[in-house]
């Protein structure tokens, strides 16, 4: 019993070494070399404490901002970054074994709902079932839910939209594509279908934005890292020339306070890229297994792809929504606060992808008019719902952060209205 | 009824005729592109090697079609008809191996798929 109580108590409760367990499983399953098994799972172990340490470093980094965003303005200052929830819901609060554990549990739901229903998605985007694992995860747990009760609400309901939020886009991508043969599979579908609405209602026989000619200027985004830079590193040094040298100094100690804020800004960074080299780790050997055993399960799957799939449609639709998303996200973050809502400072990496994505969307139904209006819309409609949990995020002790992508903030939203609130009445 | 059913004998009859002919159309135009590529004739190598692609995707023709596109991507990284049939072709072609139960041939083309999302985004990024 002794030896079980170990396994169980000291073993099973570090969530690094438990979602090394799921990668040998998959890769047992796959009936992989044992040497090729032991290595994956080691590089799995490896990723989750890669993982980690970018969280570390993101929250210290946005502990100082948070300070000095304060100080400056008056009010709370929001970096939405899926990263960094997931990087603290992992480590902080301590969510790692169960996130873990319904990361898996989504793969499955959305096997048997493929397998089962007439929705053959089976999503392929590993790390935004990640992101969605650990919004159920966190919102699952805040509405009262534990063990393995937690496990399965969370994967099923992260299930569910791994199949409906691909169903929900495929009439758009069919268009697109031409082909029904493939899907979208990315966590920011509500924002594409809204913006879809606005730009239908408001881009009647306009122009396609693939007839534009686009100046060339936007080349700093070529780096994902660099993209993220162009925006923390203003944001940092400006606000702690409003927080002053006198606040400031109290943070930097013997540097400058400037210079300090510029560095921590650059901390960010680093801590982005780092947390992102976790995942990739973490992802490379689990996701594969999986994958096999889901497309072999349902042979006449659709697979639902990461956002780039539709890219080469529609490039200018890509640049333009970007833009138009951009400029909707600056919008909301000086309203927002009007509403008593926190300001959400725009988050580059969503307003790219996410952006550009509902380009192609708003481009399919309402050309260039649809583009400009939908983007807009749909940059205030990306920010509105992230700054609509942040209340929820602070109670639950997150630093100064938010979620992104908004199928995921959907899921929160429904664990936080509808779940948490039935929990209450029964419990 | 025998009517309808010698109408329906007939229909298939003509339209595999019809194949026949696309096909061999298609392989007409295959070859005058293959030596256009051999001859290092055109400025554009990257068209031909997109015609190619694309022809023998008519053709069904899934691996020389995949052979091609690639080739064209690797020359020059325009987001375009090879980025788009590519993934479709990925999909086909892992499809028949998840059929045929082949699971190394299915880790390949989801990699594939999955390598060509990665240079999608940096192509786009590039292009800014």
């Amino acid at each position: 019993m002794g030896v079980i109580d170990f396994i169980i108590n000291s073993i099973l409760t570090q969530a690094s070494i438990t979602i090394a367990l799921i990668a040998f499983a998959g890769l047992l399953l796959q009936r992989k070399p044992f040497g090729e098994i032991l290595s994956g799972s080691f590089k799995t172990m490896l990723g989750f404490l890669v993982l980690s340490a970018g969280s570390s470093i993101i929250v210290g980094s946005l502990l100082y901002f948070g300070d000095i965003f304060s100080e400056g303005f008056g009010m709370e200052g929001i970096v939405p970054s899926i990263e960094a929830i997931n990087g603290q819901a992992m480590n902080d609060l301590g969510l790692g074994n169960q996130i873990a554990l319904t990361f898996l549990a989504i793969f499955l739901f959305n096997i048997i709902l493929a397998r089962f229903t007439k929705w053959k998605y089976i999503f392929l985007t590993g790390q935004a079932l990640l992101w969605m694992a650990t919004m159920t995860t966190v919102f699952g747990s805040a509405a009262g839910f534990s063990g393995l009760g937690l496990i399965l609400v969370g994967g099923l309901v992260g299930g569910i939209f791994a199949v409906a939020m691909p169903a929900i886009a495929q009439p758009i991508v069919r268009k697109v594509t031409g082909t029904d043969d493939i899907a979208l599979g990315h966590f920011c579908t509500i924002g594409y279908i809204f913006a879809a609405g606005v730009s239908k209602i408001t881009g009647k026989n306009s122009d396609s934005t693939e007839n534009i000619k686009f100046p060339k200027g936007l080349g700093f985004l070529s780096d994902t890292y660099l993209s993220v830079a162009i925006v923390m590193v203003p944001l940092y040094v400006i606000t702690a020339i409003f927080a002053g040298a006198e606040f400031g100094s109290e943070l930097s100690g013997d540097v400058n306070y400037i210079v300090y804020a510029f560095l921590q800004a650059v901390q960010f960074v680093v801590g982005v890229y780092v947390l992102l080299a976790g995942v990739r780790l973490l992802l490379a050997e689990i996701v594969p297994a999986f994958r096999g055993i889901a497309l072999k399960v349902v042979p006449d799957a659709k697979p639902a792809l990461d956002c780039p799939v539709l890219f080469p449609y529609a490039p200018n639709a890509v640049t333009a929504g970007f833009i138009t998303t951009t400029i909707g996200t600056v919008i909301a973050m000086f309203v927002l606060p009007w509403f008593g809502l926190a300001m959400i400072l725009p988050g580059m990496l969503t307003n790219f992808f996410a952006g550009g994505t509902a380009g192609i969307f708003m481009n399919a139904v309402g050309g260039k008019r649809g583009v400009l209006i939908g983007g807009i819309a749909h940059g205030f409609f990306i920010t509105l719902l992230p700054a609509l949990l942040v209340p929820h995020f602070n109670n639950l002790g997150f630093v100064n952060t938010t979620a992104t992508d908004v199928d995921t903030v959907t899921a929160g939203l429904f664990f936080e209205w509808l779940i948490h609130p039935i929990m209450n009445l029964f419990g | 009824m025998p009517f309808f059913k010698r109408n329906k004998k007939e229909n298939n009859v003509k339209s595999e005729v019809q194949k026949e002919v696309k096909k061999e159309h298609l392989t007409e135009q295959i070859d005058n592109y293959l030596s256009k590529l051999e001859k290092n004739e055109s400025e554009d190598p990257t068209h031909i090697l997109n015609m190619l692609g694309s022809l023998y995707f008519e053709k069904e023709d899934y691996d020389n079609a995949i052979k091609y596109y690639e080739e064209s991507i690797e020359q020059r990284k325009t987001l375009g008809k090879a980025f788009t049939d590519l993934v479709k072709l990925y999909n086909i072609k892992r499809k028949e191996a998840s059929q045929e139960g082949d699971r190394e041939k299915v880790q390949v083309y989801l990699q594939k798929s999955d390598d060509l999302m990665k240079l999608t985004k940096d192509t786009i990024r590039g292009n800014m």
